[in-house]
């Protein structure tokens, strides 16, 4: 059953209620945000607060490393090292220079991975964790070298190495000097594997290209995020080559897993806790 | 004053609040779930927006969705009324920086009341009369013994990180202390792995008398007198009277001056409810404070003749108070009867269903504050208030009078209510004598059985 009810004149009551409040709601930008994948709309601050996770499909957006190591790591454990390193434009490529500098004013690096020890839950490690922020943590020599030395330091000093991988693969820009950090890394990693070390990999989105095909598939045990995009080559090359469909899911976290190429997806707030086991098993106190 | 006002809640505030706005000449926008479609508030509002299924987290509490409802309807205020959102801060701050005014106190203020702890520290800084208790964890039976000389007897040793009734015990005096301790202790360790204690006077069978506060924006805070809510069934409110029969004039100014001291103390604004219980020694303790307007505001409005939802409104629009505590006179004696639809004879079992016949009692002195109409369902999925009946006389005698009167008019089809328990509570001798507290309905009950 319905019922009209009678809408009232609206009149002034009193001289002072003259004043009409007329100011629109307006929700300052940037405080909102929407997910990419299931459309939820999200406050910026749960979302921070969130571990960068949309609460609604779970769906892993990406961090910054200093961000990163703030989850992983024990407070204020982090050693920050190999911050000498300058990145030199070996090639002359035309706006290298500035593009760098442009990037570590951004994001208050400067380059591409963070590396050091830290400590985690007591146990101390060598870690490096790269950002997709600086030109998409893709390799040069830069990070090639500091990827080598924190690798190098683990095998002197007996500690287990994790990576975390995000990157879009080698530095264009740097050419063949890019490509030669792939084995330089690798071979870092086999003398480290040689000499008894634990190396554990954690792969997050993307990790994809030189990267992928050098140190981060080269983890003894194999960790990736949820729903991280993980592979070689783009998607779409592979479909302009191959001339065919990609099945359902290809080069996600989940389809990697299925097909044995990663040992376990691990949701980001269980990450600090996975390692810590993983670390503990190997016998490291 | 506000062009459009957004009511964030549904039920018989919702019609409240949209009432006292179109008496304003305020623009009214209604949200309601899809459970709530043929919903009074959502028939009376000028506009409604529906924000989701009938999953209360899906709709009345879903942030962004009020929100969105508020910007689509360019509502430049929010009233969210009592429950739901009304006391989540993240919401009002929330609101605030999206340029929406909630007509209630800001984020911080909501923020500091929220967080028990945190309120009783700065309520002991302010110089409130708070529950005696060791401020501080106890691990030793020692530590104890030497404590409770300040605490006071009978008194409760809980768990510090416990709860649900495990890891505490009561001593009646210090020689019970040590062997209660241990007791109490050790549940502790079994039951939580952890053995810090903490002590408080533990209270028995208290009156629950709470305070009307209001603040407007300019500095100035008054009280609008008590509110006796002690006829509590498992601690949902069932009757309440202001004034109270337990009150002198004395100690009626002392905690009036309290309770205005709490709100001060964190500079509060709006409508506020500061919560006191009281001892049958008279003896006073802040319990906390309810940032919000609360279910039983009518019968403050009725003896004090202010309607305090429309001074919420002018408060948050800027306006001053207009009033000292001087102004505020007590006249007559109103009583309250929540009516719930409700099963009493089956453990108060919800009853919704569809209101086949309506009859609303009316006269001098008779008010009802409902959503409800002939031929409306009642939905499963909220509480079950129906209706709000109040009385109001000019002595304690004629509103009893009224209010049995008035129950007997009250005719609800079609649904169980709990009427009728109603006519028992004030059959009660000790309901009429006017000497209850907070155990009236369990020994009621336990009566009964």
């Amino acid at each position: 059953m319905k019922i009209s009810f009678k809408k009232p004149k609206y009149i002034q009551m009193s001289s002072a209620a003259k004043i009409i409040n007329k100011t629109e709601p307006n929700v300052p930008t940037g405080s909102w945000i929407k997910c990419t994948y299931c459309g939820q709309v999200i406050y910026k601050e749960d979302f921070n607060n969130n571990l960068f996770i949309c609460h609604n499909c779970e769906k892993h957006y990406r961090m910054s490393a200093p961000d990163r190591l703030k989850l992983v790591v024990d407070k204020d454990s982090f050693d920050n090292m190999f911050t000498n390193l300058k990145t030199v434009n070996i090639l002359d490529f035309k706006g290298y220079d500035a593009k760098i500098k442009g990037l570590q004013e951004k994001t208050a690096l400067d380059e591409g991975v963070l590396t050091g020890t830290a400590t985690i839950n007591g146990i101390k490690v060598a870690i490096a964790v790269m950002d997709s922020r600086f030109l998409m943590g893709s390799m040069g020599h830069v990070v090639g070298e500091k990827i080598t030395l924190i690798t190098e330091l683990a095998t002197d000093e007996s500690l287990p190495l994790v990576i975390f991988t995000a990157s879009g693969g080698a530095r264009m820009q740097e050419g063949i000097i890019s490509l030669m950090q792939m084995a330089k890394t690798s071979a870092a990693l086999k003398r480290h594997h040689d000499a008894g070390g634990l190396y554990v990999t954690v792969l997050t989105d993307p990790t994809s290209g030189g990267v992928t095909a050098s140190f981060a598939m080269l983890g003894d045990i194999i960790l990736s995020e949820p729903g991280a995009f993980i592979g070689f080559a783009g998607p779409r090359v592979i479909r302009d080559t191959i001339k065919q469909e990609l099945p359902e899911g290809f080069q996600k976290a989940e389809f990697l897993l299925e097909h044995g190429f990663i040992d376990s997806i691990v949701p980001r707030v269980e990450m600090k806790h996975t390692l810590h086991k993983i670390f503990g098993l190997h016998h490291f106190i | 004053m506000f062009n459009k006002i957004l009511i964030a809640n549904r039920g018989e505030i919702a019609v409240r609040i949209i009432r006292a706005c179109r008496e304003l000449g305020i623009r009214t926008v209604a949200v309601y779930s899809t459970a709530d479609k043929e919903a009074l508030h959502t028939l009376l509002a000028d506009e409604s927006v529906c924000i989701g299924p009938a999953k209360s987290s899906e709709s009345y509490l879903d942030i962004t969705r009020i929100i969105s409802a508020a910007i689509i309807t360019g509502s430049n205020a929010i009233h969210p009324g009592f429950g739901f959102l009304s006391e989540n801060s993240k919401f009002v701050k929330i609101c605030e920086e999206s340029n929406i005014k909630v007509i209630g106190p800001n984020s911080e203020m909501i923020s500091l009341m929220g967080q028990k702890a945190q309120a009783r520290a700065t309520m002991i800084e302010a110089g409130v009369p708070v529950i005696p208790g060791s401020d501080g964890v106890i691990k030793l039976a020692q530590e104890a013994i030497e404590r409770s000389k300040d605490i006071g007897f009978p008194l409760i040793m809980k768990a510090a990180n416990g709860g649900g009734g495990k890891g505490m015990r009561v001593a009646n005096s210090v020689e019970e202390v040590t062997s209660m301790f241990n007791l109490a202790q050790k549940e502790a360790k079994a039951c939580f792995g952890d053995d810090d204690m903490y002590m408080e006077r533990y209270i028995v069978n208290p009156k629950h008398i709470e305070f009307q506060i209001l603040g407007d924006e300019h500095g100035n805070v008054i009280h609008l007198g008590e509110r006796d809510c002690s006829v509590q069934r498992r601690h949902q409110k069932m009757v309440e009277e202001a004034p109270s029969t337990a009150l002198t004039p004395e100690l009626r100014e002392q905690m009036g001056a309290v309770a205005v001291k709490a709100a001060r103390a964190i500079g509060y604004t709006n409508a506020g409810t500061v919560e006191f219980l009281l001892t049958d020694k008279n003896e006073f303790f802040f319990m906390e404070m309810n940032t919000r307007i609360q279910v039983e505001h009518p019968i403050t409005e009725m003896i004090t003749g202010i309607d305090i939802i429309k001074k919420q409104v002018e408060i948050a629009a800027g306006l001053e108070l207009g009033l000292t505590q001087e102004d505020i006179k007590l006249n007559g004696h109103s009583i309250e009867c929540r009516i719930n639809a409700e099963d009493a004879t089956k453990d108060f079992r919800p009853s919704p269903g569809k209101i086949t016949n309506l009859f609303l009692p009316g006269g001098n002195g008779i008010r009802v504050d409902g959503a409800i109409y002939s031929g409306y369902t009642v939905a499963p999925y909220y509480d079950s208030m129906l209706a709000k009946l109040i009385v109001h006389g000019k002595t304690r005698e004629e509103a009893l009078a009224k209010m049995r009167s008035a129950l007997g008019e009250f005719i609800i089809e079609g649904i169980t209510t709990n009427i009728d328990f109603h006519y028992d509570i004030l059959d009660q001798p000790s309901f009429i004598q006017g000497n209850y507290d907070t155990s009236f309905i369990e020994k009621m009950l336990g009566e009964a059985k």
